[in-house]
């Protein structure tokens, strides 16, 4: 065993000879960014030898400067003595900007849970039983039942054996009165806890967002359905790879991979809920029900289901629709005969996110046709309305969320979101998140520079960089021709920041998909764009476009922007209202049974599109008549 | 019983270039050329116009092209060794309707010919012949920004047609098409979207739509012909659609594509079956030249005396009322 000391955390880790330095900065509590799972690929870990011995398997895209300088990749680099470490300030996933509430942001959706009776698939009931006695003597279950009465679904009450050891004493405790905890989600109603008396017991649930890049809880009053508090913070699985794909393959090709994955989501809720019992003096029992709501993968992840099969052809996942299960059997930090209920999904790559998305939007409440996008890695698009909906999945690559992007990043402190160029003297004008010195550039930060590049004739339609020579921040590097938007001195790390010719056509394929899932979508039921009344941008992503932004470069349809609604972290409000009303509940089962899937890989729509798609803003520019260069 | 034949109508056309410049238009040449205008699908008279009828290129070389096929040399004679001569013998006796000059000899590679020999190739031709001239750079992207712009300055006013313009490489051309008033030849890699993308790309630099002819690259028959058939059929229905980035006159390069096929090269001890390679090879290039025609083209740039003769009186049959 070795001890690895890195600085400036001042933190240990002990591991075995020839461990990665990834591996070691881990079990330090270290989070590095790691967009491409430890394959030396992403060159994001980057770590600075300070002292002792190491074996140095690869460099992948390190300058050789750097690499002169003692810099290594921390996943291809292997611990051979005891070490001293420096951890650069950029090589650390930092504090994600997370969507837990969106008060400040542009959301236009009015809160519609009041318009909905109150009705949680977890219920508390006061009930006063007839006494037993020599004549009457139904068993304390059975007295139980007959008095929750119609109160509850039909059936016997289920119960855990733990509930049903401590009945007998808790009923005669109250004096025949007691408070019953009654999960009502199925055939069966579940009773979940028994309390002796009439004192309001506190009754609470957590609506869960599985998401890819973050995690977010909230906590709710089951009673008045008020929520308490939320919390956010990204995803832990990030150690393991930036998207889904990288983080299947890691499920199947590392021997603990599922394992690893699996504690990893689990810590990540568990830290959160920790969290929230502490700041709201609450107990971890009071929490009686869970929702949670994710895509396919994350959904398996959560569960522990492999989603090996999901990334293979023909793309087949474990389930679609979750059986209600202990939230404990999972390992998650509730009340332990709490129960977990999981939104369905539709398909491998229409997950229980998106029905909560369809359900949040009130798609389903109007007769006007809308249309749902939630950009991220995937962009996953519904259309439909209260009687049909079609959805489908395209693929958008990770560029919009800084990934195979240069100086790419999330929207963390120091991100880029905002590009001013000068049209004559390309002097540039940056804003970035928390004003802080800029680290890289963010999803609305490559959406705004893509279209101000643009604009300031740098680049012409197809991306191309033009270089008429007089412009000193356009130079040819690795990768060809790139623009600095940041010299060295300016920015956090002291190196320049730029967009390469590279990131711009990455940039262009990742908007490219998104448009031609909307267009296929339309083309295949025909229908026309003037005929969707509203467009609902979902995702912790979505939150962050600026539609014109969006429009100049071809990502979105060129409809009047008023027709665009920002609805946040849908998946989480979706899951929230689902916990608050078992007709919700009910209703997301009936959609994600009723949508219709569309396979974009079926025929050569979606293709086609995707290359008309590649260029400022779209090959056809009838498309986008507002658009004026 | 009358027959009534289905008709479709359109709602548009391809759109017009007109190549050359009479000394009335600031130029040297007997007469312009313009290609374009129809208003139907190739040759279907009975829809709509075809009020232009296609013409044919040949091929001229500003160096010996010694690696062609001896066939196709000895047909040409011993003009081939100078490009005016050349020139002169394709429009005076092989009936060429213009002459496209390859300045291959500027290539890096094939004698390294700099802006002014290339200057002086192209002025022996515009004086050696008197129809509209074709000017084709070596491929080099480099090399071509340096000899285009000279030969566009030097031909000032004649308009012709200079190539190629691609997406990786337009802007230098274009802004000398621009100054010095001549057409551009748009080539994309059998791809409808980058043929349109390149079309607006060059017309935002403000050359005018009716200054580009498209070339969609041309696959000769048996060795990707189908490609390019179709999409230039999309793109002419396209332009008849009314979209007016895909509306450009097409010109196909079918002699240089069908002289490296293998059926045009081939010996006859390598395969008897086949016959001798002079009739073979021309009828390679004929074919592949009419089907072009079927598909859509415009302009046909060929090599063989006797193809050029055969898709001339088959152009003449078709256009015949």
């Amino acid at each position: 065993m070795y001890s690895v000391l890195f600085f400036p955390d001042n933190v240990v880790s002990q591991v075995e000879a020839g461990s990665s330095l990834l591996k070691a900065a881990t079990e330090a509590g270290l989070e590095l960014k790691s967009g491409c799972g430890g394959k030396g690929s992403c060159g994001r870990c980057v770590l600075l030898i300070k002292q002792g011995r190491i074996r140095v398997e690869d460099t992948g895209n390190l300058p050789q400067l750097k690499v002169q300088e003692g810099y290594v990749l921390a996943c291809q680099t292997f611990v051979e003595s005891n070490l001293v470490v420096e951890v650069p300030k950029d090589s650390r996933l930092g504090e994600h900007q997370v969507l837990v509430d969106s008060k400040l942001l542009s959301e236009t959706l009015p809160p519609r849970q009041t318009e909905r009776e109150l009705d949680p698939l977890c219920r508390q009931f006061y009930v006063e039983m007839q006494p037993p006695g020599l004549l009457e003597n139904a068993s304390d279950l059975q007295r139980l039942r007959t008095a929750l009465g119609k109160n509850v679904g039909k059936g016997d009450l289920g119960v855990s054996l733990d509930v049903l050891r401590r009945l007998a004493e808790t009923v005669r405790k109250g004096d025949w009165n007691v408070t019953a905890t009654v999960a009502d989600f199925d055939t069966q109603p579940q009773l979940v806890a028994v309390e002796p008396g009439k004192e309001r017991q506190s009754h609470l649930g957590l609506a869960v967002d599985v998401g890819t890049t973050t995690i977010v809880v909230y906590l709710i009053d089951l009673n008045s359905g008020v929520t308490l508090d939320k919390r956010g913070t990204y995803n832990r699985q990030s150690r393991y790879g930036d998207d889904v794909i990288t983080r299947m393959v890691y499920a199947a090709e590392e021997e603990q991979g599922l394992g690893d994955l699996y504690a990893a989501v689990l810590e990540t809720v568990n830290e959160l809920i920790d969290r929230l019992v502490e700041e709201n003096g609450v107990r971890h029992e009071d929490i009686v029900q869970v929702v949670a709501a994710g895509n396919t993968t994350m959904t398996h992840l959560l569960l522990g289901l492999h989603p090996r099969y999901i990334r293979l052809e023909p793309y087949i996942p474990t389930a679609n629709r979750f059986p209600p299960v202990r939230a404990r059997e999972v390992g998650i930090h509730t009340n332990p005969e709490a129960w977990l209920m999981v939104l369905p999904a539709v398909s491998s790559y229409i997950g229980g996110d998106i029905i909560a998305g369809v359900i949040y939007s009130g798609m389903l409440e109007s007769s006007e046709v809308s249309l749902l996008i939630d950009i991220g890695t995937n962009g996953e698009m519904v259309l439909g309305n209260n009687e049909w909906q079609v959805a489908c999945s395209c693929s958008a690559g990770p560029a919009f969320e800084g990934g195979g992007i240069a100086y790419g990043m999330r929207a963390m402190r120091g991100a880029i979101e905002r590009i001013q160029i000068d049209r004559d003297n390309y002097d540039v004008t940056l804003s970035t998140v928390k004003d802080a010195l800029p680290i890289g550039i963010c999803g609305s930060g490559l959406i705004d520079g893509l279209a101000t590049l643009r604009e300031a004739g740098i680049i012409d339609r197809a991306g191309k960089f033009h270089d008429n020579g007089a412009n000193p921040r356009l130079r040819k590097g690795d990768n060809g021709l790139e623009f600095v938007l940041a010299w060295g001195k300016e920015t956090e790390c002291g190196r320049d920041i730029f967009i390469s010719e590279d990131d711009v056509k990455n940039l262009l394929r990742a908007k490219g998909a998104v448009f031609a899932g909307i267009r296929t979508l339309l083309k295949t039921i025909d229908y026309p764009l003037e005929g969707v009344e509203r467009i609902y941008i979902a995702g912790g992503f979505g939150n962050y476009i600026n539609v014109d932004d969006a429009i100049r470069i071809g990502l979105l349809p060129d409809v009047d922007p008023s027709r665009y609604v920002f609805i946040g972290n849908s998946s989480v409000k979706g899951a929230r209202m689902a916990l608050l009303s078992r007709a919700v509940w009910q209703q997301a089962q009936d959609v994600a049974r009723s949508l219709t899937s569309l396979e974009l890989s079926a025929d050569n729509t979606f293709m086609e599109e995707f290359f008309s798609g590649l260029f400022l803003p779209h090959t056809d520019l009838s498309l986008f008549p507002s658009v004026k260069d | 019983m009358a027959v009534d034949l289905i008709k479709e109508r359109y709602t548009s056309r391809v759109g017009e270039v007109v190549l050359g410049a009479t000394a009335d238009e600031g130029g040297t040449r007997s007469h312009t050329i313009t290609i374009g205008g129809d208003s139907t699908m190739p040759f279907l008279r009975f829809e709509g116009e075809v009020p232009n009828r296609p013409v044919v290129a040949m091929e001229v070389v500003d160096r010996e092209p010694v690696e062609w096929n001896v066939a196709l040399r000895e047909a040409i004679g011993d003009e081939i060794k100078d490009p005016a001569a050349w020139a002169q013998k394709c429009v005076n006796e092989f009936g060429a309707d213009l002459v496209f000059v390859r300045l291959q000899g500027a290539d890096p590679d094939l004698g390294d010919a700099g802006p002014e020999a290339c200057q002086a190739t192209v002025k022996a031709v515009l004086d050696a012949v008197k129809v509209p001239l074709i000017v084709i750079g070596c491929g080099d992207d480099e090399k071509d920004n340096e000899i285009l712009p000279a030969v566009a300055e030097a031909a000032s006013g004649e308009n012709l047609l200079i190539g190629t313009a691609t997406e990786e490489n337009y802007k230098t051309l274009t802004a000398a098409c621009m100054v010095h008033k001549h057409c551009i030849v748009a080539l994309s890699p059998i791809d409808i979207n980058i043929a349109k993308q390149l079309n607006i790309l060059i017309n935002e630099m403000n050359l005018p739509l009716s200054r580009i002819v498209s070339d969609p690259t041309t696959g000769a028959l048996g060795y990707g012909l189908e490609y390019s058939y179709s999409i230039i059929e999309r793109a002419r229905l396209g332009a008849l659609g009314g979209d007016r980035m895909l509306a450009m006159p097409v010109m196909c390069t079918a002699g240089y594509e069908a002289w490296r096929a293998k059926e045009a090269n081939a010996s006859v001890d390598e395969f008897p079956d086949w016959g001798p390679v002079e009739p073979r090879a021309v009828m390679w290039e004929a074919l592949t030249s009419t089907a072009l025609l079927q598909a859509g083209a415009h302009l046909l740039v060929m090599r063989h005396p006797r193809a050029v003769s055969l898709v001339q009186k088959h152009i003449d049959a078709m256009m015949k009322e």
